[in-house]
């Protein structure tokens, strides 16, 4: 056995330009010590026979909650008396920038056109916080930050789901701040885009991955306190998907 | 955190004898995870889906190079920056450098086992820089400035109580808060952190070198947010961190999930490719991606020990080991401890440094039935031994006992004579007059001897 005993981290101190081909040199070394190992391909695992409802299967076992529109209204109507369920407290509501008007609850007195603003309304009725439907890197840092940290309930929309692990697909693409931080996350997934396995979903979503994705497969809980899981620690503590189409 | 791995055996005393809490607290989470580790490879092939994984990574392994070379490739295509660090100096350097380019007063950090390794947190707070770990466990350990004790469960040695205690000190929580209230402090003062840090930091569970992903698993949403809110996103990556394909990342996100926690997969993964370049695109402005090598080349050109390079930072050897569980993490005096540190050390930090590690262990072999990409520990452990042997770092009483034992075990005569005086005056007695043999029956019974040797036996005939 060769020892490394006695080599001294500290000897590597220097400007950076060498590390680079020095750690590939040594890499390289080391891989002409044995023999090239080949992929195994892809893993063999079965596909779960319904997606959608092994989905919801999943997510709720996950601590999830999937809630199902009424077939007879629209898709907004039924949203808007679904957020009024909520409760009276529940007033400030934040909009992903990708969230289609049809799938935006429907508010009297803001048109959901009214991008980034605000308005002060009475008490218990439902006022609407629209992230600006572009990258901060051209907007003012905070604005979109702000909004969503006082909402109530962010609403996003899902690029798809996974039966197998229980998660929704959330792209970039998105307002990552609504997908995070209101203590309730309410997601639309279109019913047509529930893959059966993980992988399908990610090679599927490969040629057109954004800057980033999360999957989301159940509320935010930690159980670092006395070993006791408690929700909600930094994401969302509710997380509801609504199969929609 | 710096290693003293030395004195592993007097800090486990200490941790058995004068913090029995530690032990409870520890045994029962790890007991818990095992069983629900169990419980989620029930559930799946688990036989065929880490011989797929052990495959996958000894491909990487034996191609490191072309795949560390095609992952820079794609992320800066991404729009990523790559830096690579060869030893923790380097790694701290260009973090402190990039933070003073964005003139950053605050960080909010994932949990990460490599950042800890490097040492990076003090560099940053003597910077000036505010750091806040924002997963709970680590914050907690933070508060306390201790060192996590467990790759996953980093505060898992602590009680409720203690919590309690802190938060009341700390966060002016009632003393009697349970969880649920203690959290809610917590995610207040953090939740702010998040809104106001100019820079994230985390480590990363996996780099896809098709696609320039790093991947992160976690269940709070932190790492969610770190790499989301803040304007610059810095990864530090362990090299041995790369998988060669998404379609391998699906594999490896269930497989680490069911390993570390039972779960299908963590509540939350995060995908980062790069900053938010394109119009709609939502995220940093600039993501750094650290390639880190800090000996891991040094394990990698090793015989044997390549083979735990393997290593996804689950902590299910941990878990299932019976002496891991006796004392915690901090006994074993640096970040990585329990099977898998005692196999990994050596490598990375010289086998010196990590002396007695190898040795902290019965063997059982729990650990390697326990491991989603089978890494060999019981035989690493073994070859660690014997190497500590032949360069002499083993205890001398242990190298006299072992010289002696082959002085009497070559010379026939001389066997004899010490079998018949080990029947007569009783082995268990005779074992505690001997090297060695004397510390190892203080704490066990020891079975008593047949009243006539072996070899008396064998001449009779053995009915």
């Amino acid at each position: 056995m060769s020892g490394s005993a006695t080599r001294d981290r500290r000897e590597s101190f220097g400007d950076d330009g060498g590390a680079r081909a020095r750690i590939l040199a040594r890499v390289t070394r080391a891989t002409t010590l044995r023999d090239r190992l080949r992929h195994p391909g892809r893993l063999e695992s079965p596909a779960p026979p319904d997606p959608a409802a092994t989905f919801v299967k999943r997510f709720t076992s996950q601590g999830g909650e999937v809630a199902t529109p009424d077939p007879d209204r629209s898709p907004r109507d039924w949203l808007t008396s679904f957020l009024e369920g909520l409760g009276d407290d529940v007033t400030t509501i934040a909009i992903g920038a990708d969230v289609p008007t049809r799938l935006q609850p429907r508010s009297p007195d803001v048109p959901p056109a009214d991008a980034g603003t605000a308005r002060e309304e009475s008490p218990g009725q439902l006022h609407y916080l629209i992230a600006p439907a572009v990258s901060r890197n051209s907007v003012e840092p905070m604005r979109h930050v702000a909004p969503a940290a006082q909402a109530a309930v962010g609403v996003s929309l899902a690029w798809g789901a996974v039966a197998e692990t229980g998660s929704l697909i959330l792209p970039s693409t998105g307002t990552r701040a609504v997908q995070l931080l209101p203590p309730v996350h309410i997601v639309w997934v279109p019913a047509d885009r529930v893959f059966a396995r993980l992988e399908d979903a990610l090679i599927e979503l490969q040629p057109r991955l954004p800057a980033g994705v999360g999957l989301h497969s159940g509320p935010s809980k930690s159980a670092d306190i006395g070993q006791t899981v408690v929700t909600g620690v930094h994401g969302p503590g509710r997380s509801i998907a609504v199969l929609e189409g | 955190m710096s290693a003293r791995i030395g004195d592993y055996a007097t800090r486990s005393r200490e941790a058995i004898r004068n913090h029995p809490e530690v032990r409870t607290a520890v045994t029962g989470a790890t007991v818990a995870f095992d069983e629900k580790r169990r419980r989620a490879y029930g559930e799946v092939d688990a036989d065929l889906w880490r011989r797929w994984a052990e495959a996958v990574k000894n491909h990487l392994l034996t191609h490191l190079g072309d795949y560390l070379v095609e992952a820079e490739a794609r992320l800066e295509a991404n729009g990523a920056h790559v830096h690579w660090a060869r030893g923790a100096d380097e790694a701290r350097e260009i973090v402190l450098e990039l933070a003073s380019r964005h003139s950053v007063r605050s960080v909010v950090k994932g949990k990460s086992m490599l950042t800890e390794e490097v040492e990076l947190n003090p560099a940053l707070e003597r910077a000036g820089i505010e750091v806040y770990e924002t997963d709970l466990g680590e914050y907690i350990l933070q508060l306390l400035d201790e060192p996590p004790s467990h790759i996953v469960g980093p505060a898992i040695h602590k009680t409720l109580e203690q919590v309690q205690r802190l938060f009341a000190d700390r966060l002016e929580t009632d003393p009697g808060g349970d969880p649920d209230e203690l959290a809610r402090a917590a995610r207040g003062v953090l939740r702010d952190a998040f809104i106001n840090a100019d820079m994230g930091i985390t480590g990363g569970n996996f780099l896809v070198a098709e696609t320039g992903t790093v991947a992160l698993i976690e269940n709070e949403g932190n790492i969610r947010l770190t790499t989301s809110l803040p304007r610059v996103h810095v990864a530090l990556v362990g090299i041995e961190k790369l998988l060669p394909r998404m379609s391998d990342l699906a594999g490896f996100l269930q497989l680490t999930s069911r390993a570390a926690t039972g779960q299908s997969i963590g509540c939350f993964v995060s995908l980062v490719q790069g900053p938010a370049a394109a119009p709609g695109d939502d995220g940093p402005e600039e993501v750094h991606v650290i390639l880190v090598d800090n000996g891991r080349t040094d394990v990698l050109v090793h015989e044997h020990a390549w083979e735990a390079l393997r290593c996804v930072r689950c902590g299910a050897c941990l878990n299932t080991c019976p002496v891991y569980r006796q004392t915690g993490g901090h006994a074993y005096g640096w970040v990585y401890s329990g099977p898998i540190g005692s196999v990994l050390d050596p490598g990375l930090l010289g086998l010196h440094e990590a002396m007695p590690l190898p040795f902290a262990s019965s063997l059982c072999g729990a650990c390697f039935d326990a491991c989603p990409v089978r890494i060999p520990i019981p035989e690493l452990l073994l070859a660690w031994r014997e190497e500590a042997q032949q360069q002499g770092l083993t205890p001398w009483k242990e190298r006299a006992a072992l010289a002696g034992l082959a002085n009497v075990a070559t010379r026939p005569p001389l066997y004899r004579l010490a079998g018949r005086v080990g029947t007569r005056l009783g082995a268990a007695r005779a074992a505690r007059k001997l090297p060695m043999l004397g510390d190892w029956s203080n704490d066990r019974s020891l079975p008593s001897p047949s009243p006539r040797t072996f070899r008396q036996l064998w001449r009779e005939g053995i009915k």
